[in-house]
């Protein structure tokens, strides 16, 4: 994953990638990652669950645009299960980008 | 069933009940202290092609499997379509319970996602090919991917011009 991350990254394609075991996405760190502590084979979540699995993609996508150095895991501070997801917010989604007001 | 696959299948269950078990087993591994590539997005994402890459085991039912026979797992990619119908996939991976995701797809290649995203104006484009991997590759493997099999990923991705590309685990 880090390294299939990494040669993607090398020919000028910024990547974004999920990681839901923090401990072995530290040993190969690709570029970005959004750390979820979810279960193996689950790494959107919930089957079924739309709103889960689009938050977990603004929130990728965020991270995309906002690390700023290589290597950043960032904690989507996500629980697994007992987790309210709201319908995801289109403009918000539609303003992703880079520069300082393309995330908010 | 042999009793190897058989393992197989109750560790999966075991680290998907217990994440700590990974941990651990991820503590254990060797860390790799090369440099971390690094190339600045330029474009927004309602302007962008992404392409999507899941090292979740799924491939096209036409493809011939990974390969669960050798231990270090199979370091070869499957192109997948992106527009493919679900029922026209499958998951060959001994090493994670993937009964949710055989269920929802999304969990692992999430093409109905973000295909929604497409259709919302949030997303410009997802390449019309994805690329499927399985995990757990270890061993002399992990030189075949380093040099081989990341790399024509990426040259395929470069040549399809995509803008950024989105890395799925299972």
């Amino acid at each position: 994953m880090g390294l299939a991350a990494r040669a993607v990254e090398a020919v000028g394609i910024p990547t974004i990638s999920l990681s839901i075991v923090r401990e072995i996405t530290e040993k190969i760190p690709p570029p970005r990652a959004l750390y979820l502590r979810f279960p193996f084979g689950h790494a959107l979540g919930e089957p079924g669950n739309r709103d889960q699995q689009l938050t977990v993609l603004y929130l990728a996508f965020r991270l995309l645009f906002e690390a700023d150095r290589p290597g950043t895991i960032r904690n989507a501070g996500l629980r697994w299960r007992r987790e309210t997801y709201l319908p995801p917010d289109w403009e918000a989604f539609r303003r992703l980008g880079p520069g300082a007001h393309g995330a908010q | 069933m042999s009793l190897a696959r058989l393992k197989n299948r109750l560790l999966a269950r075991a680290f998907t009940v217990f994440p700590s078990l990974a941990e651990r087993w991820g503590r254990g591994l060797a860390a790799d202290r090369g440099a971390i590539p690094w190339d600045s997005p330029r474009k927004p994402l309602r302007e962008a092609t992404l392409a999507l890459v899941t090292t979740g085991g799924v491939h096209l039912k036409t493809q011939p499997p990974f390969d669960m026979t050798d231990p270090n797992g199979d370091p070869s990619f499957r192109e997948l379509p992106v527009d493919t119908p679900q029922a026209s996939l499958v998951i060959t991976h001994v090493y994670y319970d993937h009964r949710d995701a055989e269920e929802d797809l999304n969990l692992i290649f999430p093409v109905e996602r973000l295909r929604e995203l497409v259709e919302r104006g949030a997303l410009g484009a997802l390449n019309p090919l994805a690329f499927g991997l399985m995990g757990h590759i270890d061993g002399p493997h992990l030189g075949t991917l380093r040099k081989e099999t990341a790399p024509a990923i990426a040259r395929k991705l470069a040549d399809a011009k995509v803008d950024y590309a989105l890395l799925v685990p299972a």
